[in-house]
């Protein structure tokens, strides 16, 4: 049974994640990450989990606070905010496919979960693995947070398998992204089949709307110092941002900005409510947020000027972020045949 | 009272009086419906976030939405006009105690044909610049000037004009907000020929016209302040719809609309076509989600930050589908007439899409709005800003 929250627990929650990232994952803690070899912050992980976010969409019988992809998506736009590393689209897909133990320790933020597409799915994971007779065999491809994985879950029509840390092994890619790592997962042994394949395309909707949240969050903050910074910076006399050049650029991509936000808060209330509209929007998301955050984290390091094109500034971790969010569960061009195959269906 | 009763309530009303009205095809002059239009008003569902002194019931916003979805389900129209009617909120928010009253009842029911009396050959996206003069006489103020890109001023009872009082006050200071009579010696409507070849606007000659002294709206001199609550409503309205096909009909440019005319063109299969007509659909829906999320945030005269997008999203979305439109058609739209209905909606919409990027202030100044007041970045600087008025022409 899902948990329904009141606006102001709402609220409640999402500003305690935000201080939280505040204290424990600013700019420099970032950064720190990134130069690790898993990026991961495990204390920031429990930290996360003790606050309930680990295992908000776990149901409460299993520890977890039983929420729904609204209260997720919120989230999502803080950990996006701040570029944080936590394996949280992982874990709410996760939390989607499991039960019992599993569910109990993810919760906690004792497991963590790694989840590949076994088969044609939409995201971006090539997976060649074969399971017959109980045993897998192959390599999942590009999988979020496999690096850190102590469970692999393979996921296809056909069913849900699990796939323990004794019977793959990852390896780590060099990705652009350093604050969203993806691994290969070399799978050699015996799966358990968990669930049937009934649940993936609800699992992979909240993963495709925490993504969402990420990037709405991600193209607002990188809206935001931008902006802020074209308040400050001053050229010939006069604060950058009083020139039309600039003023007319920030104004477009606060319409971007706040469309990504309308649409990933869109798709994730179709989600909760089994909305009618429900494939059309989450199509809507799977293309507008990414395409949104990638033109704001864009023009964001242009309107910066020179400053913006140094390491040392964040502007371009937020295109990295950008644009590996771009990639992650399917393009745009990907998802834009996809929302026009939705509205087919509809009319 | 609870939903469930106000959702009775208004079912029952409108199960009971709601028999059919005759379509509205102009946005101005004397609304057709009036007569429907004056039971709604009567019955205190026209404006139902304002007190009931207004003709209101003091619902809150929620609840005023629940007496819109019933109107929208009966197919009724006239409800949510303390959100939509540009005219009536004006007038609640500033109107004189004495006109108040005769003015407000009559825009909730259409009775009145209203046009706007803003721009001026030398005042565009400068609308302070204004040159028309407002006099002080006995018992009102008598008007001289010329006003411009007048929508329905041919069918007007009143103008809402903005006219200098004060030639000695810096340009946005000495200006006056009135609704001046349009049925008057002194005032002379002549229409212009647009861009689609017809003739939705007028220039207006003023030459020593009247207006009473309750026309007043705000204080003297305070017209600019008065404007911008006129603006915010009259680009919310913008953001919200914009004709996109000749006829006016809105359903020549819905979702399936576009899609429709994809599959008539035998090019839905082709997948540059499918990326481009997804596009502009999915333009279309951010939009109305971006606008239902910023009426959630949209007091009674004030405006919402995500308000101000709409317009600029607006533009954006019918100038693409006007591109489009015209690439799906392909020769086709070399034409037009009647019998070429589709390329005359196709080119239609690709030239009338300026009337929403360039009225009601350019997507330009649109943008300078955004930045400056949502986003608080300095302003331009502006050399004529603080300079009385007089000082200013005389320079030029």
């Amino acid at each position: 049974m899902t948990q329904v929250m009141t606006h102001e627990e709402r609220t409640a929650l999402r500003d305690s994640v935000r201080r939280l990232l505040a204290d424990r994952c600013a700019e420099a803690d970032v950064r720190r990450l990134m130069d690790t070899d898993t990026g991961h912050d495990a204390a920031l992980w429990r930290a996360l989990a003790d606050l309930g976010v680990a295992g908000m969409l776990v149901g409460e019988a299993h520890g977890g606070s039983g929420l729904g992809p609204v209260e997720l998506e919120l989230v999502m736009e803080e950990i996006g905010a701040a570029l944080s590393s936590a394996p949280m689209i992982s874990t709410a897909i996760a939390a989607k496919l499991l039960d019992g133990d599993r569910a109990r320790a993810l919760a906690a933020g004792e497991l963590i979960v790694a989840v590949a597409p076994l088969g044609a799915w939409d995201w971006t994971g090539q997976s060649a693995v074969r399971i017959s007779n109980g045993r897998a065999q192959g390599v999942a491809r590009f999988t979020p947070d496999g690096q850190i994985a102590d469970l692999a879950l393979l996921a296809g029509e056909d069913g849900v398998y699990a796939v323990e840390r004794a019977a793959f092994t990852a390896t780590p890619l060099p990705v652009f992204d350093r604050t969203r790592r993806l691994a290969d997962l070399h799978i050699d042994g015996p799966v358990e089949r968990i669930c049937d394949g009934s649940r993936v395309a609800g699992a992979l909707a909240v993963g495709l709307v925490a993504l969402a949240g990420d990037q709405a969050g991600g193209a607002r903050r990188v809206l935001d110092f931008t902006v802020e910074y074209a308040r400050e910076r001053r050229q010939f006399g006069r604060a950058i941002g009083s020139f039309q050049a600039i003023k007319h650029m920030a104004a477009d991509l606060l319409l971007e900005a706040e469309s990504a936000t309308s649409a990933a808060r869109h798709a994730a209330a179709q989600l909760a409510g089994d909305g009618a509209d429900r494939e059309v929007a989450l199509a809507l998301a799977g293309f507008a947020c990414a395409d949104a955050y990638v033109r704001c984290a864009k023009d964001g390091v242009q309107m910066h000027g020179g400053i913006a094109f140094t390491w040392e500034h964040p502007a371009h971790l937020y295109l990295r972020r950008a644009r590996s969010g771009a990639q992650l569960f399917g393009d745009s061009r990907h998802w834009r045949e996809r929302f026009i195959q939705a509205l087919e269906a509809r009319s | 009272m609870t939903d469930e009763e106000l959702k009775a309530e208004v079912t029952a009303w409108l199960a009971a009086n709601w028999r059919g009205a005759p379509p509205r095809t102009e946005r101005f002059g004397r609304d057709p419906r009036a007569e429907w239009l004056a039971k709604v008003r009567d019955a205190g569902w026209a404006a139902p976030r304002w007190p009931a002194q207004w003709y209101g019931r003091g619902l809150s916003d929620a609840q005023a939405r629940i007496v819109e979805n019933c109107f929208a389900e009966a197919g009724a129209p006239g409800t949510g006009q303390d959100r939509s009617n540009l005219w009536a909120n004006t007038a609640l928010a500033h109107a004189s105690e004495t006109f108040k009253p005769q003015i407000v009842p009559k825009l909730l029911a259409g009775e009145v044909g209203m046009c706007l009396l803003y721009s001026e050959p030398g005042a565009g996206s400068d609308l302070a610049a204004i040159r028309t003069r407002a006099d002080r006489v006995e018992g009102g103020w008598r008007v001289t000037g010329q006003k411009v890109w007048t929508s329905g001023a041919h069918i007007a009872d009143y103008g809402m004009l903005i006219a200098r009082t004060d030639w000695s006050a810096p340009k946005h200071k000495g200006i006056s907000f009135f609704f001046m009579p349009m049925r008057q010696k002194g005032v002379d409507v002549r229409p212009l020929r647009q861009i689609t070849d017809e003739s939705h606007f007028n220039e207006v000659f003023i030459d020593d016209a009247f207006i009473p002294e309750e026309n007043l709206l705000g204080n003297l001199g305070g017209g600019w302040g008065v404007l911008q609550t006129a603006l915010a409503y009259e680009r919310s309205v913008m953001g919200d719809a914009a004709r996109g096909a000749r006829s006016g009909a809105k359903e020549a440019h819905g979702d399936a609309a576009l899609l429709e005319l994809a599959r008539e063109a035998g090019k839905l299969s082709d997948p540059v076509v499918r990326q481009d007509v997804a596009q502009v659909i999915a333009w279309r829906m951010l939009n109305s989600l971006n606008t239902r999320r910023a009426k959630a945030e949209l007091g009674q005269g004030t405006s919402s930050s995500i308000m101000s997008l709409g317009k600029l999203a607006m533009s954006r979305i019918l100038h693409e589908e006007g591109r489009v439109r015209t690439e799906l058609l392909g020769p086709e739209s070399l034409l037009q007439g009647p019998d070429h209905p589709r390329a005359e909606d196709a080119n239609f919409l690709s030239l009338n899409a300026y009337f929403t990027s360039i009225g009601g202030g350019t997507d330009q100044i649109q943008r300078n709005i955004i930045g400056e007041r949502v986003l608080d970045l300095p302003r331009e600087p502006e050399v004529d800003r603080d300079v009385a008025f007089s000082t200013v022409i005389a320079g030029r």
